[in-house]
């Protein structure tokens, strides 16, 4: 029997997907020489109409297909930030891709297949829904990151990340599929039953690893992070982008749901795992990140850094864990697109990513070197911006869950991080200018370097509204046991 | 009656940014005018608030209260007792001396202006705040404009000095962090409102395990700040190489905010800790004392010479804390206004000479006061007042920290009143190879501070130095009921 639909909970992901068909099926129907241009532009003014139809979804929560598809309070947080993402992101690929003309077009319908994939993630309440909303989330980015076809480390890239995500997506198949050995089952609800009733045994602490194989991997934490430099550093900018924020996004809610619901009995068994991992990924970010000399790869390290800051809350496995991460998260969007704004917008006027070019742009472009400044020393989570609640949160969440000496890890990375953090932003404002020649930035550029500035300074400052937002994320979570 | 309001403080400084921030950067004389009146305002203000505490009922007085962020029990909380309102009208002084010195700074001076005001609001807003999540917020606010400001406008070694400073300070931040999220949970009474953890405290003390982990966390962290040896390698090449105005910014006022920090969110809040904890606090003090001091001996360099007294004196500030009677704690903050005063007042001096003559090495200055008489005096009796010569504020403060810690640490205090005499030394050497002796022939054509404008600002300072001095009852009625219910509290 077909089951019955609530088509409203899914009514964001249905808007998603006929906008993907409507665009595929005109851009084949199209005759060639029809003017394509207006896909962006449709694309953009879509997604702001369609975030304000997200905003009316606040209230909405239940299941349906059968329990696969979950519509709680944390799917419609993650929901939002997707959204904001991607706004930001197609107007980078507006500005990124002018020279590529007639191809960029293709280019939008692969960031709405990731939107379609990034939402599905946040609602999935089962593991085969989830793991394909994933593939097709991941798949989307292959093909993005490969994109520039006649550039070398943009193919490089591409074929990285091919194989290792394959190689990852291979272990969540596996994982999964042990658990279902263990559980009889894929469904998230049946499993909490089985977790809250059973004890850790071989058989399930080898799918949990396995599984979490595949969340780091998404998230970029250690070990499972060797991908992250040169991906990031070979992909189309606004590709970096959308996978530094999006992506991680998705990760964090998959790992929130999965590790804080789901498994949430079990914290005693892997909440030190989670710790330990926590604390070598954003040691390891942030050594490895004072050593490099392009910006792209110097934020790749970072963002694994931030993974690990990130993972503190999960490893607190508390309601307060989930929402610092939910709130980091939020801070970190701002924070990192105001960065790749930057970076775009520099790269086009100087055709580098090279740390040593950045020198004297504050006399080049006040506006880029004021954002990348504050994008910088929020990332470094000093006060008043966005990252310093955000990581107030989260060390808020360890120390109080027990882990003393994970917060004072975290302590120390914070200064290393300072350290590189700094070196750039005196790059910036201290050192002289190799060319004097200024930067002009689009006007449609300007408006979002000014939202997301007051993005990171809003947050930072009126940090109540936010907070609250991201602790009642957690609190109407399906499955939770928090 | 009127009584003033704290948010003004904060606000209207914040206003003046806007202000500089809006002007066009070519417009350098208003950008000037705007920045001196968004520190003098507040500095007013400050005087009106210290005149209007009341000092007989003691306690928080104009207190300001907005809850912030619920979820966690932060809060706006100003509010200002007789400690804090000391620190006030020091911040005030300084932060008005230091921006009508910066009339020396030449290049990007829109930028200068718009990273010093953002410097002295944050201050502002620590001192004001009676929320411990909203001190550490305002403190830290600082520090990337301070990394700026030094790596711009700072001499030779500025880029090393800049990172070299900002990064223990950031590392000490850091772990005070973890420190003040430790208490805020063992407390368990769900804020941030220094008032409530107070209240909460009085009736329910820490459990002494938990006290043992967060109150050294917190003095670390905040001592790293108060250059407690041996973190204090960054302050000597931080404020030497930094421009004049953070050098007396940060010497004078910054670096008392961990002093604060410690009376307030340490000692005050975990007295069993304290009397666990601050002997050995006292005992570094001392190395502080005698081993910056003897460093100091050393220095060829006016402005390493300064700065490894700054060090130095911090000592009897530590050493003050230590005492756990009225008279330490009394000495303690007084000490943190006079040694502000003279610290932002010496620096000050040091970068006009500095401006002069391009040079701060003592072999190659020297009989400065044959040109410029009003600097070289200015001079000498900021380092007078350095070395405890009555009559000057400093002399009270180390008296009362002296007898203060006499029957505590009967052997360290002699060691501490050595200090005095290595103090004596390396003044009086800074004055005879810079400012006495033969003139070198090179400076001969220097011009002395002329204007009103120009003397201004050192004598707002001296004018404090002495007055403070010469009446020690004014400030010691004045934090009198604050320390005394802090001493009560920790006997």
């Amino acid at each position: 029997m077909f089951p019955i639909i609530n088509w409203s909970l899914v009514s964001l992901e249905t808007l998603v997907g006929l906008t993907l068909v409507f665009l595929v099926v005109v851009d084949i129907v199209l005759p060639k020489k029809v003017e394509r241009d207006w896909i962006g532009i449709f694309s953009f003014i879509a997604l702001v109409g369609l975030s304000i139809f997200w905003l009316t979804q606040g209230s909405l929560s239940g299941t349906t297909f059968n329990g696969m598809f979950v519509m709680d309070s944390l799917a419609w947080f993650f929901k939002g930030l997707f959204l904001i993402t991607m706004i930001f992101v197609f107007a980078m690929t507006q500005e990124f891709f002018k020279s590529l003309g007639e191809r960029r077009n293709e280019f939008y319908l692969l960031l709405w297949l990731a939107l379609m994939g990034m939402c599905l993630v946040a609602s999935s309440a089962d593991f085969l829904l989830l793991f394909i909303s994933i593939e097709i989330l991941t798949i989307s980015l292959y093909v993005m990151t490969a994109y520039l076809k006649s550039d070398k480390l943009s193919i490089e890239a591409g074929m990285k990340y091919l194989i290792l995500g394959a190689l990852s997506s291979g272990f969540f198949l596996y994982g999964i599929s042990f658990l279902y050995g263990a559980t009889h089952s894929t469904h998230f609800d049946m499993i909490q039953n089985f977790v809250g009733t059973h004890a850790m045994e071989p058989l399930t602490i080898f799918a949990l690893v396995l599984i979490f194989a595949a969340v780091g991997f998404k998230i970029a934490a250690v070990p499972f992070h060797m991908w992250v430099p040169d991906v990031y550093q070979g992909a189309p900018t606004p590709v970096t982008a959308l996978l530094s924020v999006g992506s991680k996004a998705a990760g964090f809610v998959m790992l929130i749901r999965l590790f804080l619901g789901v498994f949430s009995a079990w914290h005693m068994q892997w909440g030190m795992a989670l710790a330990i991992l926590s604390a070598v990924t954003m040691t390891f970010g942030n050594l490895v990140a004072m050593y490099q000399t392009n910006i792209k790869r110097l934020l790749g390290y970072s963002s694994i850094s931030h993974a690990g800051y990130l993972l503190m809350g999960a490893a607190a496995g508390t309601a307060l864990g989930a929402s610092g991460i939910n709130f980091y998260l939020l801070g970190y969007l701002f924070t990192n697109l105001a960065a790749f704004l930057v970076i775009i917008v520099f790269s086009i006027a100087t055709n580098s990513d090279e740390i040593a070019d950045y020198a004297g742009l504050s006399k080049r472009s006040n506006l880029l070197a004021l954002t990348l400044l504050l994008a910088l020393v929020s990332l470094a989570g000093m006060p008043p911006l966005a990252g310093f609640f955000g990581k107030f949160t989260l060390l808020m969440s360890v120390i109080k869950s027990g882990y003393i000496w994970l917060a004072l890890i975290a302590g120390v990375n914070i200064v290393i991080s300072m350290y590189y953090y700094m070196m750039v932003a005196k790059k910036i404002y201290v050192d002289p200018p190799h060319s004097t020649s200024p930067i002009s930035v689009p006007l449609s550029i300007r408006l979002l370097l000014t939202v997301a500035i007051l993005g990171i300074v809003v947050i930072g400052i009126f940090q109540g509204p936010f907070l609250d937002a991201a602790i009642s994320a957690v609190q109407g979570m399906y499955l939770s046991h928090l | 009656m009127i009584t003033p309001n704290l948010s003004w403080i904060l606000l209207l400084p914040l206003l003046g940014l806007g202000i500089v921030c809006l002007i066009p950067a070519d417009k350098t004389a208003l950008i000037r005018r705007v920045s001196n009146i968004a520190v003098l305002v507040p500095f007013l203000l400050s005087i009106w608030v210290y005149a209007a505490y009341d000092q007989v009922a003691g306690g928080f007085q104009f207190v300001q209260y907005i809850p912030w962020v619920v979820p966690f029990g932060i809060s706006y909380h100003l509010g200002v007792d007789g400690i804090n309102s000391l620190l006030l009208l020091l911040l005030g002084a300084a932060s008005f001396s230091a921006v009508l010195i910066s009339a020396s700074i030449k290049e990007r001076i829109k930028e200068y202006y718009v990273l010093l005001l953002i410097t002295v609001i944050g201050t502002y807003g620590a001192f004001l705040s009676l929320d411990i999540f909203f001190f550490y917020f305002f403190h830290e606010v600082a520090a990337v404009p301070v990394f700026l400001m030094i790596a711009i406008w700072g001499s030779e070694r500025r880029e090393f000095a800049a990172m070299k400073l900002t990064l223990y300070l950031v590392a000490g931040a850091a772990i005070a962090l973890i420190g003040l999220i430790g208490l805020y949970l063992a407390t368990g009474a769900q804020t941030f409102d220094l008032v409530q953890i107070q209240q909460q405290l009085a009736l329910h003390p820490l459990p002494i395990n938990v006290q043992n982990w967060v109150f050294p966390l917190i003095v670390l962290g905040f001592g790293i700040t108060l250059t407690l040896w041996p973190f204090y390698t960054w302050a000597p090449v931080g404020y030497a190489e930094a421009p004049t105005a953070i050098s007396m910014l940060h010497a004078g006022v910054l670096k008392k905010m961990g002093a604060y920090a410690i009376i307030r969110f340490a000692i005050q809040l975990m007295p069993q800790a304290a009397h666990a904890w601050m002997p050995i606090v006292a005992g570094l003090a001392i190395v502080n004392i005698v081993y910056c001091g003897l460093v100091a001996l050393t220095q060829r360099d006016l402005k390493y010479l300064l700065s490894y007294s700054s060090c130095s004196h911090m000592g009897y500030i530590l050493l003050g804390l230590a005492c756990f009677n009225v008279i330490g704690i009394n000495g303690v903050v007084y000490l943190m206004f006079a040694h502000g005063i003279m610290a932002a007042l010496a620096f000050a001096l040091t970068g006009y000479v500095e401006d002069q003559t391009k040079t701060r090495n003592l072999d190659e200055l020297g009989g400065l006061l044959k040109c410029m008489p009003f600097i070289g005096t200015c001079f000498m009796m900021a380092a007078f007042a350095s070395a405890g010569v009555p009559g000057f504020a400093n002399f009270v403060a180390e008296i009362l920290v002296l007898l203060g810690a006499w029957h505590q640490y009967l052997w360290l205090t002699v060691f501490a009143v050595f200090g005095l005499v290595i103090t004596a030394i390396y003044m009086l050497k800074a004055i005879r190879l810079g400012f006495q002796g033969p003139l070198n022939p090179r400076f001969a054509k220097l011009v002395d501070a002329q204007s009103m404008n120009e003397k201004l600002p050192f004598l707002i300072l001296l004018v404090l130095l002495i007055l403070v001095g010469c009446l020690p009852s004014v400030i010691l009625t004045h934090i009198g009921s604050s320390t005394q219910a802090i001493a009560q509290g920790i006997r």
